[in-house]
């Protein structure tokens, strides 16, 4: 077991040295102080225990809980300050025509967001990574989904996906192994939903989730307790903070509340050295043979830009001027109704079944693909909210909350946002966080690509409503965060064009990796995180050959 | 020194037969205390041999060789079945199950019947060696030569010979390496004697005495131990630590032992594990309901427990009701919300608290767990063995390591929430309060854990 060494002062030297817990950053943390290396993960955010969180939510007013606040519950470090939106904390200054719809909830804390995920493994389509080639819009990926798809296949067994074994359910179907575990068994109103909308092409398929669907390597089965978001209360839900726990018993060190605001750079641009402020605001050093920012996709780039140096001057790796470029999310609306059948949503965990028909397509050309999530958050927060509203009371009360909650219909809708180089992350020059570094400025536009799509996407719903006899059916007007945030570090083979290759590695720096959501050239259409895992694990494989070398 | 057994043997010559002593204590957890489930069937290999008769014996063998749940020590996690190389894991170094296959080069195809049987009855390898009592050998010398005859004739023809050797050999520093010291101690503590039925009994409490003495090898957690290791003869049965665990008394008696228990809930017990309102098996239990019990038939299985009905009741002083007997459906839900607020780091200061974030969202806030015909699996928490029991060992011990069985097709997991835990690492003093939270809404109010206490448990546990 090598460790990482640390001087009295506390400044530290290890082999690879990992800014960011989250699940990239723990399962790249992980591979490599398997392989021998020492590893130190800097977070900047708390520890905390799963306790805490489940006590908190249970402790919350009706108002953030109906209002799925997922962040309020989650405590931060005093400097590392992360958005919030009950109120607003306005970490994040958003514009644009669309910023309103860019409200990303993430975590800064030792495990990452995928504490309050709800565990969607999803692969990208094989024609994801060819858009420009396919229908002329947006970029092509510099690699293929053959050369990704054996790290799909170690990051479902990493994180133990369960999905369908049934190939017509899979979406795509193209896979090299069965997933770890069968379904998450649907619920009555997936299989219902199902029944009626198939006939009609939009194949709703069961969601493949990193979640037990029998004990798996020691975590328990998931009991459909509902509250995936923002917390699994017995931990069948996979979450970061178990590579994190993985990697500590292998010998890798994580110090939470280490802010990194500095970097240095020899002559060959290889960066040699990260700063950090640990808790009490001291500095510290740390030396490392490899470097890698797994901060997501609003930290790594505001890190990059943060850490511009004399010989990167526009922030590292940022040669191209790619960096805080071309973010993307999946930005969404929801689809409400109440069917003419029960349809008991509600058992289960959070979501189980997705329409992936309108997943693809040659309308790609023109418009946004889109996929629906049959939400099954239980009905009873809203259904309450919308029976009191009607003057309700007693008896009367009750039984309009249990005709909504069997009734009600919760469609997620996401939409497929293109690259585009006008939506963009910068360094804000009045605010600061408590450190003094300057605080991320977002703006966003999700254009017309999609917007035509979101078009389309609500004549389908009208469509699917007059198959179940809505009422109340309602579709959001504005569009929602969907916290899948995506490239800003963009993948690309050009690096006048991109920041970094099909590693993940730098073009600027060659020992410095900035995976995960930020690297991704193509939305797609479904949960950035199982794309994110594989594309750590190819990373990890670039640096652990990089070592080897050494 | 003027020191006897409790047969009534001097033993003063054996004194320095402590280090074996020790080495035995820590073996007896060891092969009780596996935890891992074997998944291969043994029922693969195909069968040679010709005619009716001994096809029989062949299959006999099969339930026999299950029923002594030799597979659970011979087979390694993922391995070859029988092929052994599992490793039993002691402070003074690692003993290596072996390959138990008919491979004449690296198993037992070389053993003729009656060296087999030397080997299982007496603990005599077929180059004259002594096995470490980590093999029951003890109980195994009960079994009837038939009984061998048939074994043998299923390993021999029913087992695929795997003709790697174990990955590895038992090698023990000295003077654990000096098998020829179990000489001293099979002297006070090996039979050697087949198992004779008693005519004064009914045929069905033979055969249970037989199975659970012999094969299910039941008195090898379930017995206390002298000082040398040896069974306590006067104390057939009354419940054992092992390891971190408790091995409970099973005598007849209604308080301290199984005596409170109906016929059906002890068949119940052996055959799924788990009987609401009783108790469940966790530790080496659970293996052994994994294993072995659910697969003997139910004559077998109301046999043992007929002959359990017979043993002499064994009562502790110390306890006044059974320890299923105890707690009720009580919940702290009400009085806990709203005391802290939604955004707290360090709330988590009192077993109320870690109970509701750690616990209830399976066993319920009210410790009733998921009732029956939920279709799930989460035990009550009062009316519960573990819990009641005077000795909280268990309730630490299932916390600490978590709960595993396979019954079917139906697999149990409780997390276990020591270091290696998937849900959360708990500190000492964490489960300390869970444990004494559980205890007094629930359990047995007169028990206390300590830090101390989880820290031993801990170590009994590596």
């Amino acid at each position: 077991m090598k460790l990482p060494t640390f001087t009295a002062n506390g400044d530290a030297t290890a082999d690879v040295l990992i800014v960011g817990s989250g699940v990239v950053g723990a399962m790249i943390a992980d591979q490599l102080v398997s392989h021998g290396y020492s590893v130190l993960i800097l977070e900047a955010g708390l520890r905390i225990e799963r306790a805490e969180a489940v006590e908190n939510w249970r402790n919350m007013p009706f108002e953030n809980r109906i209002g799925s606040d997922f962040q309020g519950l989650y405590p931060q470090a005093p400097n590392a300050p992360a958005p919030l939106y009950f109120p607003k904390n306005n970490y994040i200054a958003l514009s644009g025509p669309d910023g309103n719809s860019f409200q990303q909830g993430y975590l800064r804390t030792v495990g990452g967001t995928t504490w309050h995920w709800a565990a969607s493994c999803w692969r990208h389509l094989p024609v994801d990574l060819k858009m420009k080639s396919t229908y002329g819009v947006g970029r092509d990926w510099p690699i293929s989904y053959e050369d990704l798809e054996p790290y799909y296949c170690r990051a479902e067994e990493e994180m133990g996906v369960a999905g369908p074994s049934d190939p017509s359910m899979q979406s795509p179907s193209e896979r090299s192994k069965p997933y770890p575990m069968d379904m998450v068994p649907w619920g009555y109103g997936d299989k219902r939903f199902a029944e009626v909308v198939n006939a009609h092409g939009y194949n709703s398929v069961p969601i493949p989730q990193g979640r037990s669907t029998r004990p798996w390597q020691g975590r328990p089965t998931c009991c459909g307790n509902n509250n995936c978001q923002p917390i699994c209360p017995i931990g069948a839900m996979y979450n970061g903070i178990h590579h994190v726990l993985r990697a500590e018993m292998k010998g890798a060190k994580v110090l939470s509340e280490a802010v990194v605001y500095k970097v240095d750079t020899d002559l060959n641009n290889r960066v040699t050295a990260a700063y950090w402020y640990d808790a009490s605001k001291k500095l510290h050093k740390a030396t490392a043979k490899a470097f890698v920012f797994a901060c997501n996709g609003i930290e790594t780039p505001r890190l990059l830009l943060l850490t511009a140096n004399a010989a990167n001057p526009n922030g590292l790796a940022n040669a191209s001027d790619q960096v805080g470029r071309n973010m993307m999310d999946h930005s969404g609306f929801h689809c409400t109704f109440l069917a003419n059948e029960p349809i008991w949503t509600g058992r289960g965990p959070a979501q189980s079944s997705c329409l992936v028909g309108p997943r693809d397509g040659a309308f790609r050309s023109e418009y946004s693909s889109n996929k629906m999530i049959l939400n099954n958050t239980t009905r009873v927060g809203p259904a309450t909210q919308q029976a009191l509203k009607l003057g309700l009371v007693g008896q009367e009360l009750d039984d309009e909350i249990r005709r909504r909650v069997a009734y009600g219909v919760d469609l997620s809708i996401s939409l497929e946002p293109l690259p585009e180089a006008r939506n963009r992350l910068t360094l804000s020059k009045t605010r600061k966080d408590p450190l003094g570094l300057a605080c991320p400025d977002i703006h966003y536009d999700v254009g017309d690509y999609v917007r035509k799509g979101m078009i389309a996407a609500h004549k389908q719903l009208e469509h699917i409503g007059q198959l179940f006899g809505a009422v109340e059916f309602d579709i959001t007007t504005s569009l929602n965060a969907n916290n899948h945030v995506m490239g800003g570090v963009i993948m690309g083979s050009n690096p006048k064009e991109s920041v970094v290759d099909g590693n993940c590695r730098a073009h600027d720096h060659a020992n410095l990796w900035l995976p995960g959501g930020g690297a991704m050239p193509s939305a797609s259409v479904v949960n950035s995180t199982l794309s994110m895992a594989a594309l750590g694990l190819r990373a990890a494989d670039d640096i652990g050959k990089m070592l080897a070398k050494d | 020194m003027a020191i006897e057994d409790v047969a009534g043997r001097p033993i003063q010559k054996l004194l320095q037969l402590t280090s074996v002593s020790l080495l035995v204590s820590a073996l007896f957890y060891a092969i009780c205390g596996r935890v891992h489930a074997q998944e291969q069937s043994p029922a693969t290999a195909v069968i040679n041999a010709s005619g009716d008769a001994a096809k029989a014996d062949i299959e006999s063998g099969r339930y026999l060789a299950i029923a002594a749940d030799c597979i659970a020590c011979h087979t390694a996690p993922a391995g070859k079945p029988y092929a052994g190389g599992y490793a039993i894991k002691l402070s003074l170094g690692t003993i290596y199950a072996t390959n138990i296959t008919p491979s004449k080069i690296a198993g037992i195809g070389n053993y003729t019947e009656v060296q087999f049987a030397r080997a299982l009855r007496e603990g005599v390898r077929i180059d004259g060696s002594h096995l470490y009592p980590a093999m029951p050998y003890t109980s195994y010398t009960m079994l009837t030569d038939s009984d061998v005859h048939k074994l043998y004739s299923y390993f021999m023809q029913a087992v695929a010979p795997v003709d790697e050797p174990a990955n590895s050999l038992t090698k023990l520093p000295f003077p654990f390496n000096m098998r020829m010291s179990m000489l001293g101690w099979n002297a006070i503590f090996l039979d050697n004697k087949r198992f004779v039925p008693d005519a004064s009994k009914s045929q069905k409490i033979n055969r249970g005495e037989y199975l659970a003495n012999g094969l299910a090898h039941c008195s090898t957690c379930h017995t206390p131990r002298n000082f040398l290791m040896g069974e306590k003869r006067g104390s057939a049965l009354a419940g054992a630590p092992l390891g971190p665990w408790y091995a409970p008394n099973i005598t007849s008696d209604n308080i301290s032992g199984v005596g409170g228990w109906s016929d059906a809930e002890l068949v119940q017990y052996l055959k799924t594990g788990h009987v609401e309102g009783k108790g469940q098996a966790g530790g080496a239990m659970a293996e052994a309901v994994t294993n072995s019990f659910q697969y003997l038939r139910d004559d077998d299985i109301t046999a043992i427990v007929a002959y359990l009905r017979t043993l002499p009741p064994m009562r502790d002083s110390a306890q006044v009701k059974p320890a299923y007997s105890y707690g009720k459906a009580v919940s702290d839900e009400s009085t806990l919300r709203g005391m802290n607020g939604p955004n707290e780091h360090n709330s988590l200061n009192n077993g109320a608290v870690l109970f509701s974030g750690y616990c209830a969202s399976c066993h319920s806030a009210s410790g009733s767990g998921s009732g029956s015909g939920s279709g799930q699996d989460y035990p009550s928490l009062f009316n519960n063995t573990a819990t009641g029991s005077h000795n909280p060992a268990n309730l630490v011990a299932a916390i600490l390591y978590g709960v595993e069985r396979k019954v079917g097709t139906k697999e149990i997991l409780m997390p276990r929430f020591d270091a290696h835990s998937y849900v959360n690492p708990l500190t000492n003093l964490q489960i300390a309060l869970i444990a004494n939270y559980v205890l007094k809404q629930y359990g047995n109010p007169g028990e206390l854990v300590t830090e101390v206490y989880v820290e031993q448990a801990r170590k009994r546990g590596e």
